[in-house]
């Protein structure tokens, strides 16, 4: 009776995660639809940002979240449904252009660890085409070293959810971020020394 | 630029990772800490950055195809079973019909054995005169037959 209560209970966008993830593991696929749309523009984006190509991140997401409908029942820490899934939708990309996890990681050609000049973070709302060479400054980066920053940067994930996504240590974690941003800085800096 | 300590604790700044009372704290020691101010600098910009980039995907076609349409049926084919379902209710129902009016005997028929079950079933009848003879035909039969079989045809029976 109690179940049946907690399914009939309506899915809100305060739903929290796991609260949606232990409904979709019993079965509702209204729950499951709810986890899509919360997490799906983040693992598109995730994907294309991999992939570098809109029609294979599309394909990247459906395959995430098929696998991820598949393998839900073994999930058991509810709450990191988002690094879970973005850590399926790294598999699934780096399987798309046949990249192992651990491949790239020495890229470390034309990364100083130099001073660089300080940019103006209010500036930058400013500047359309600044977005366009953060864009492109990704893609210099290693699909690996590109995916640890991305996930850190752009969709908010621990360092402890990134080293589980990685199988790597925390302090590889913190090293591979550290290498991607001084990568990323030296790429953006031209465009940022007139602000 | 000295090396200074609290540098990588501006990241988890940035991040919203550290408590409200140390944020304060860390941002107050950066306004007198060049290399921190520097250090924040880049990670507000990166994260502008990447903030700007979220949410202009379009995505809603993707659930389209995505698990419950590739688990369940498709729309075209559900189309196709339920017209199906419909033909052979249809085609069952006339058999039984066809069947509650005749010898009570449903066996397997071809196309063309069901046509002369309706003959016979006509012929149950004995209509007496040409033209009447429609007429004399139960209701229900009466329209089923009477427009392809000529009434002279059952009248002769």
């Amino acid at each position: 009776m109690l179940r049946l209560l907690q399914r009939l209970e309506p899915i809100t966008p305060d739903t929290p995660d796991d609260a949606l993830v232990r409904r979709a593991q019993k079965g509702e696929s209204a729950a499951f639809k709810a986890l899509f749309e919360r997490h799906v523009v983040a693992v598109r984006r995730f994907a294309r940002d991999l992939l570098r190509d809109a029609q294979a991140a599309d394909d990247a997401t459906q395959e995430t979240f098929t696998r991820a409908h598949v393998q839900l029942p073994k999930l058991t820490e509810a709450h990191r449904v988002k690094p879970w899934l973005l850590g399926i939708a790294r598999n699934v990309a780096f399987e798309a252009r046949r990249l192992h996890v651990h491949d790239e990681l020495d890229d470390d050609a034309g990364v100083p660890d130099a001073v660089l000049p300080a940019p103006n973070p209010e500036a930058v709302l400013l500047d359309a085409e600044l977005e366009r060479q953060f864009a492109d400054a990704l893609t210099h980066l290693s699909p690996t070293r590109r995916a640890a920053l991305l996930m850190r940067i752009d969709h908010g994930l621990s360092y402890d959810d990134i080293a589980a996504a990685f199988g790597w240590s925390i302090p590889t974690v913190k090293n591979e971020i550290h290498r991607a941003r001084l990568a990323l800085r030296v790429r953006l800096a031209p465009h940022l020394g007139a602000l | 630029m000295t090396h200074c300590g609290r540098v990588h604790q501006l990241e988890a700044l940035v991040a919203g990772e550290v408590p409200e009372g140390l944020a304060y704290e860390l941002r107050s020691h950066a306004e007198h800490c060049a290399r921190c101010r520097h250090e924040l600098k880049w990670l507000e910009t990166e994260r502008q950055l990447a903030r700007r980039r979220a949410g202009r995907d379009e995505v809603e076609h993707l659930w389209r195809e995505a698990l419950p349409e590739r688990r369940g049926l498709k729309p075209m084919t559900r189309g196709l079973l339920g017209l199906a379902a419909v033909l052979l209710l249809v085609l069952n129902v006339g058999r039984v019909a066809v069947w509650a009016h005749g010898d009570g005997a449903l066996g397997t028929t071809t196309d063309d054995e069901w046509s002369l079950q309706s003959f016979d079933v006509m012929s149950r009848f004995e209509p007496p005169t040409g033209d009447a003879a429609c007429s004399r035909l139960q209701p229900g039969l009466a329209g089923f037959h009477c427009g392809s079989v000529p009434a002279s045809f059952i009248a002769s029976r």
